[in-house]
């Protein structure tokens, strides 16, 4: 009965309040940042007393922002591409393989994505100090990667799981060269799982601050990082202009990435 | 016979079969490398300095855990994580359960909902709260208008603040999962405690409950660990009054220059953290964990 | 005449736009063991979900001695329930799944602790008290789902298909048990299935389910041998369904008459009116001798025949090409073989016209 909704009596109405302002909680900030981006006060008075776009205008003419907003996208983009050729490598691995040790070799694959970010954040920019890669398009990318690669090869992984490896042998026995199997009869089968590995590298990339404040330079940084040095001094609509535009960004991204898991289930 | 070795002692399989062996091996080659290099050599080197800098020895374990400062950065890391965790439960339960059992419809409402929350920039709702919570900010001003405070709430730049926020961005890590586990227990179960006699406080205690331990106990783990090595949602919300164990590592660095001390932070961090996650796999039987503060 | 003990009044249940029960009602003796039969789909579930309280009616009523069962949350009605699946608390040792009924009704520990030992030798498990459930067969499983159900003495026990999860030999088995768990405790049974075979074995009454609504209620022998409906026919044991043109002679006699025009009279109680019908003889009430037929004697040709050990199947082709069922002993079968002419024949009492 607890778990039949129509039979729950007047807890059900307890469960649905609580669950009504936790929607609320999770909801309503993100609506009040959009509504505060094209409201017309400089100090976030809300509700706004006018409407404007002068922070996008700001924001979409400063070439401090738009450069990080490119760099922002082009690391992401690298990242992506790294994370799911390098994640579809160790998950074919880790799939196809057996010896001893293997458990502890994924468990350390996994690593990164349980560590703090800030302790790796240290040690890389210590690192990076000693090779000089801090401040350079390289550094962001390696400290990027080493977080988005563990959710690229569980994606991957799982979708490798649910492929028969038999596949693999009777496409040999039809005449197919290795690699023609992996291109013909591998590949097709996890593509989405690299869809989904990809979509999320790009999303940790994309969202990555604590990483990124560390390999920032002043003439480099992404997005977040930007964010993150103007937040410090002041609170301007600035910020939620650019909080709305990743919203947004995100929502693409979420829209898309259902409509393909639709489109692959019919 | 489809150990590493193998397929190299016996050359004739490997004609036939892609399958186990030293292939298998070279895919895992560029990964290790890169790991190895980018990841496990500087977090080791930073942990040697934490014994090696300024002089070898453990005299800045002794400062970390002696001076009152840091004991108090220890303090304030585990209290806000202990409170998160406590409130993201209380709140987090009833909305997995609602998730669990509400018609179709509106549970992928509520999806939609906990995904956006959880994949919208983790600076976007930092910023959300900080304008939120801020002297003049819609909260205060909410509460002063009904009547329950007569002059504005410091809610930032405290703890209050950091608690708020960090309860924000762990509800969906809970929710998500825990959701998962009530909708494995068969909802039969609870009818049978229903027509064996149990009210409904007593199939909550007695049957429910104890059913959603495993899930509970791992997704409270999870946020609370998570929650120790969040660094950007309290160094923004929590000011440099209130530090947090995360804030003062990256502090230590960028301010100080005190890298063997913020490697004995980091160590000290990395073994409660990983430490945990032990504790999870070896008695909760693993249970995915989520994203760090990203 | 006294109050029945549980009463079934004018049940019914819609969800949205589909009826799931109709204007179901039943009377149940106090000590019965009353089955529902039926497809899936048929209602019965649902009307026994209504008894034990999942569900709430759209219309009608249920009454206990008397009293409305409807306004009584699920777990104040006192009635014990086994279900399809097993359902018992994977956390609790056996023991504690048989006592958490006592338990939640706060009684002395002495009294738990002996009820619990008194209902794991009713159902021949009194060395598995410390055992977790995961750990038992099925079988195992739904006996101490019986024994929770039985410990609190309640006056009715429903049982939602509790032997469908198991294997034939394991179902025959806690059948037999059922029976005499049943005998020594008194408890009356509401029991669901969709098995003919275990109804007829349990039951004191069956009523059949179809489409929502109760087709007939009776014992075992009413409903084999006097089905007031084609689906009832159909539906318990097996079945020749002849069409026929109907001539209703009175006193609940008809005329049946076969495509190629010979007729035969009938028992047509249960036939309302109208002139299409069918004619259901049973495959062992069928007799079928070698030879021609003559006057108005049925000829058919036998096209198969089966030995089974204790009696012979046929399958014997009309004069209508349509193939029917005959089962006689062996050595009533003497001198038939594929491909011979016969003439098939039965008692006028056996034949049942229905609409």
């Amino acid at each position: 009965m607890l778990l039949d909704y129509d039979r729950l009596g007047f807890w059900r109405w307890i469960l649905v309040a609580i669950g009504v302002v936790v929607m609320l909680f999770l909801l309503l900030p993100i609506l009040f940042i959009a509504a505060l981006s094209f409201g017309d006060s400089q100090w976030l008075v809300f509700p706004p007393p006018g409407w404007t776009l002068q922070w996008y205008e700001q924001l979409l003419t400063d070439p401090v922002w738009l450069n990080s907003l490119f760099t922002s996208a082009k690391v992401a983009v690298i990242v992506t591409v790294l994370s799911v050729v390098l994640g579809l490598l160790a998950a074919l691995g880790l799939a196809r393989s057996k010896f001893f040790g293997k458990s502890a070799l994924q468990a350390f694959f996994l690593t990164p994505m349980v560590l703090p970010v800030v302790v790796l954040a240290v040690a890389l920019y210590a690192f990076f100090l000693k090779l000089g890669l801090t401040g350079t398009l390289t550094g962001f990318v390696i400290g990027h990667l080493i977080i988005a690669l563990p959710f690229s090869i569980i994606t991957i992984g799982n979708s490798l799981q649910s492929f028969d490896p038999a596949l693999e042998d009777a496409a040999m026995i039809c005449g197919a060269g290795p690699l023609e199997v992996k291109w013909r009869v591998t590949l097709p089968a996890i593509r989405l799982g690299m869809f989904a590995a990809a979509i999320f590298s790009f999303l940790i990339s994309w969202d990555e601050v604590v990483l990124s404040i560390f390999m920032a330079s002043p003439t480099l940084q992404t997005l977040p990082v930007l964010i993150w040095s103007t937040l410090r001094q002041d609170l301007t609509p600035v910020i939620a202009a650019a909080s709305t535009l990743l919203v947004a960004f995100t929502i693409v991204l979420m829209l898309l990435a259902s409509l393909l898991k639709k489109g692959t289930r019919s | 016979m489809s150990t590493a070795l193998s397929s190299t002692t016996v050359p004739v399989r490997r004609r036939f079969k892609l399958g186990p062996g030293a292939r298998g091996i070279k895919l895992l080659i560029p990964v290790l490398l890169l790991l190895a290099v980018f990841f496990l050599v500087p977090v080791l080197a930073l942990l040697l300095r934490s014994i090696m800098e300024p002089v070898p020895g453990l005299q800045n374990y002794v400062e970390l855990l002696g001076s009152q400062t840091y004991v108090r950065v220890f303090f304030n890391t585990f209290m806000v994580a202990g409170v998160v965790t406590l409130i993201t439960l209380l709140v987090g339960f009833p909305t997995a359960w609602l998730l669990a059992i509400m018609p179709k419809r509106w549970s992928q409402v509520m999806f939609a909902i906990l995904l956006l929350s959880m994949w919208t920039n983790l600076l976007a709702r930092t910023y959300a709260w900080m304008v939120l919570l801020q002297q003049t900010g819609l909260v205060n001003r909410v509460l002063m208008a009904i009547g329950v405070i007569d002059e504005p709430l410091t809610l930032v730049n405290n703890l209050i603040g950091v608690t708020i926020g960090m309860t924000y961005i762990m509800l969906p890590f809970l929710v998500l999962p825990l959701h998962a586990t009530l909708r494995a227990i068969d909802p039969s179960t609870l009818r049978a405690a229903a027509i064996c006699g149990a009210s409904r406080w007593q199939a909550l205690r007695l049957v429910l409950l104890p059913l959603a331990l495993p899930g509970i106990a791992s997704g409270a783990l999870m946020v609370f660990v998570m929650s120790l090595g969040y660094y950007v949602t309290p160094a923004l919300l929590g000011g440099t009054g209130y530090m947090m164990l995360a804030e003062l590592i990256a502090q230590l660095v960028q301010s100080l220059l005190n890298w063997g001390l913020a490697g004995a932070a980091a160590f000290v961090l990395l073994v409660v953290t990983l430490g945990l996650y032990a504790v999870q796999l070896r008695y909760l039987g693993g249970g995915r964990s989520g994203m760090g503060d990203r | 005449m006294t109050t029945p003990f549980l009463q079934i009044r004018g049940l019914r249940k819609t969800y949205d736009q589909v009826v799931a029960i109709d204007h179901v009602s039943l009377d149940i003796k106090q000590g019965e063991f009353m089955t529902f039969l039926g497809p899936s789909g048929s209602g019965k579930s649902t009307t026994l979900y209504i008894v034990a309280g999942f569900q709430e009616p759209t219309e009608g009523q249920v009454l206990l001695n008397g009293k409305s069962l409807l306004d009584v949350a699920p777990n104040q009605r006192n009635i014990g329930m086994v279900f399809q699946r097993y359902t018992l608390f994977p956390h609790l040792t056996v023991g504690e799944n048989v006592a958490f009924p006592l338990r939640v009704r706060r009684r002395p520990e002495a009294e738990i602790k002996a009820k619990v030992d008194k209902m794991l030798e009713l159902v021949h498990l009194g060395g598995y008290r410390d055992r977790l459930p995961g750990q038992m067969s099925g079988g195992q499983q739904q006996r101490v789902a019986i024994a929770r159900a039985l410990a609190y003495d309640p006056p009715l026990l429903l049982m939602d298909e509790p032997l469908s999860a198991l294997d034939k030999k394991l179902r025959e088995e806690i059948q037999f048990e059922l029976r005499r768990i049943h005998q020594e405790t008194g408890v009356t049974i509401l029991y669901v299935t969709h098995d003919q075979e275990e109804a007829l074995r349990l039951s004191d009454r069956i009523a059949v389910f179809s489409q929502g609504k109760i087709e007939q209620v009776g014992t075992g022998e009413e409903l084999y041998e006097r089905p007031t409906s084609r689906f009832v026919a159909g539906f318990i044991g097996n079945s020749n369904f002849l069409p026929v043109k109907v001539e209703k002679l009175g006193s609940g006699r008809a005329r049946a008459v076969f495509p190629n025009g010979q007729a035969v009279e009938g028992d047509a109680s249960a036939f309302a009116s109208g002139s299409d019908g069918t004619l259901m003889v049973r495959p062992e009430q069928m007799r079928i001798r070698p030879g021609t037929a003559v006057g108005q004697e049925l000829a058919v040709t036998v096209r198969d025949m089966t030995y089974l050990g204790d009696s012979m199947h046929f399958a014997v082709q009309t004069p209508w090409n349509q193939e029917l069922a005959v089962r006689m002993a062996v050595r009533d079968g003497q001198g038939l073989c594929i491909g011979s002419s016969a003439v098939l024949e039965w008692d006028t009492q056996h034949g049942h016209v229905f609409a």
